[in-house]
């Protein structure tokens, strides 16, 4: 199972970026909504798209899926 | 050369080798709760744990232990197969059969599964409702969270557990209707209209509460007591019992223990397969909510605000309806969950493979 | 032709037990042949001496190749393993590890019908082994050990 974003769908709203519990374990000041402080991150907004930046840590739970509001962020 | 043949069903699949006997391993996904010990524990590596924590996610009447909000963000709700066998490399030794806890994976040979061949292990576990204690209030039914229970009830006659009925003086009565809107139990008809009045009593509805005779404006309402007039004549206790029975579709029950926990009248014992601890790290713990989605027994669960500002818990674990599966360890990002398991209750072996195997379990 | 060297075989056969000391009506009632055959064998008379020559040839293959030989040369598999049990150019020692799983693998291999499983742990019978190797090379934790020994 992957990691793939669709950053024609993206929103760039970051509810992903947030809901990610390996983000909040790597960056927890992720929480407060202003981004990580470190790219060792799984994904970040960058210029107002979803991109990723470690997929090989995702551990594949399958909630940015499920928060994503676009779809633009799932496990294939 | 003997060769494996599968054959797929949905997510359900049959692994068969035909020689002089016939050994076959069938896997049922509905069953299946994705905990991951067939995957560990095969001798060859043939099983492989699929998406399992996408999988429970994915099931849209569950979602997100209830957030209907972000269920609605699913428009495809996809149900995965949650393990897959290898059938190039599996040998059928019935050993993820054996250890399963629930009887996703099983192996027969020659049609008879290997919980039923003395050779074999076989947890000791059970669920036993006790017809004669159980009372079919149906609490252990709505709790169970594989829903393996099923309570059929009758329900006495209500006219057998009335006291009383009344009568009505059509003599007296002026059909004023201030009994029948009054009836909590909808068991007075009036037709009110001139030149056609009538009053009917169904005997069948009403449950003697009297409010119809207290209220009547005219006192056409009179009343006869069943226990004053006949004695206990009229009132036989049989007539009034409930009567039905406990059935337990023993494939889906995960002996979680919640029919144990939640009956009130002590009717049901649960025997679990595994001993042990089930401890959640919060300060490791992302929410993500994988775990509660995922477990069979619902011994995880988010805790329910106490009000603003309150600071929770991340992640609830009720160690008393866990059976210790570890399938919440296995998929959790974070790693914020450890299941120990210190004894497994299994029939007893000789074969030294096999009972390394389930002392492999243990951690 | 194969029934020429299943015949070749079969005095082999005749020969091995003979030299065993056996009856004549014994080998007769072992080989399913008439006892005035097995006593044409031993007179050396009603089998071309190169249907023997092929039957020997049988005999020293590789332990693996004389068993495949034997069993499509027999359409009966009871005489195939009795065959190849008095034919064998060696004996051989077999033991399972405990390492074994009990998958019964071995068990559904074995065409001589040596192994069995006891308590989820299989059981070779050495004496009927034939030294094929199916087993061993098959058994998926390499449990099973054989040791070949010499005949004299």
């Amino acid at each position: 199972m992957e990691l793939k974003v669709n950053q024609d769908n993206c929103l760039g709203c970051g509810v992903c970026v947030i809901a990610c519990p390996v983000n909040a374990s790597i960056s927890p000041e992720n929480a407060g909504g202003n981004g990580a402080k470190t790219t060792e991150v799984v994904m970040m907004v960058e210029n107002g798209f979803i991109k990723l930046f470690s997929p090989d840590k995702c551990e594949e739970c399958g909630t940015c899926q499920m928060f994503c509001p676009v779809e633009a962020i799932w496990l294939e | 050369m003997i060769k494996n043949t599968k054959e797929i069903k949905g997510k359900d699949f049959d692994v068969t080798r035909s020689a002089d006997e016939v050994r076959n391993l069938s896997f049922k996904n509905h069953i299946c709760i994705g905990c991951g010990i067939c995957e560990s524990t095969c001798p060859v590596g043939a099983i492989d744990l699929g998406d399992v924590a996408t999988n429970a996610r994915a099931k849209v009447d569950v979602y997100f232990s209830g957030h209907d909000k972000i269920a609605q963000n699913i428009n495809e709700p996809v149900d995965l197969q949650k393990v897959n066998v290898n059938e190039d490399k599996c040998v059928l030794c019935g050993m993820c059969s054996g250890l399963c806890p629930v009887d996703a994976l099983v192996l027969t040979i020659d049609g008879v599964p290997i919980a039923e061949i003395d050779e074999y292990p076989s947890y000791n576990v059970y669920t036993i409702i006790d017809d004669d204690k159980c009372l079919l209030c149906q609490k252990c039914q709505n709790a169970c969270p594989r829903e393996a229970i099923t309570i059929k009830r009758q329900l006495p006659n209500r006219v057998d557990l009335v006291t009383g009925e009344i009568e009505v003086n059509e003599e007296e009565c002026i059909n004023c209707g201030v009994c029948s809107e009054l009836c909590p139990a909808e068991a007075i008809v009036v037709d009110p209209t001139t030149g056609q009045e009538s009053i009917v009593i169904d005997k069948d509805k009403c449950v003697y509460c009297l409010v119809c005779k207290k209220v009547c404006p005219v006192n056409a309402i009179k009343a006869v007591c069943r226990s004053c007039s006949y004695g206990e004549y009229d009132l036989d206790p049989e007539l009034a019992k409930v009567k039905g029975s406990a059935i337990i579709e023993d494939a889906l029950c995960v002996r979680c223990g919640w029919c144990e926990g939640v009956c009130p009248a002590d009717a049901v014992e649960v025997k679990k397969p595994f001993e042990g601890t089930l401890v959640v790290d919060q300060d490791k713990c992302g929410t993500c909510g994988a775990c509660v989605d995922l477990c069979p027994c619902n011994a995880l669960a988010f805790p329910i605000s106490e009000g603003p500002g309150s600071r929770m818990e991340h992640v609830i674990a009720s160690e008393e309806y866990c059976i210790k599966c570890g399938a919440c360890a296995n998929i959790c990002p974070n790693e914020a969950i450890t299941v120990t398991r210190t004894a497994i209750d299994n029939t007893p072996i000789n074969s030294i493979t096999w009972n390394k195997a389930f002392d492999a379990l243990k951690n | 032709m194969p029934k020429h060297i299943a015949s070749g075989l079969k005095y082999l056969a005749a020969v091995r037990l003979k030299d065993e000391g056996k009856s004549q009506q014994y080998i007769a009632d072992q080989l399913d042949i008439d006892r005035s055959t097995v006593s044409h064998y031993f007179n050396g008379r009603n089998l071309k001496w190169n249907s023997i020559d092929v039957a020997k040839t049988i005999t020293e293959l590789s332990p693996a190749d004389f068993l495949a030989m034997v069993k499509a040369v027999f359409e009966d598999a009871d005489m195939a393993r009795k065959i190849v049990l008095i034919c064998k150019e060696n004996n051989y020692d077999a033991m399972i590890k405990e390492s074994c799983i009990g998958c019964g693998l071995c068990v559904n291999l074995c065409f001589m019908k040596a192994i069995k499983l006891d308590s989820l742990h299989a059981q070779i019978d050495s004496i009927c082994c034939c030294g094929c190797y199916i087993c061993k090379e098959e058994c998926p934790t390499n449990s099973i050990k054989i040791l070949e020994i010499e005949n004299d």
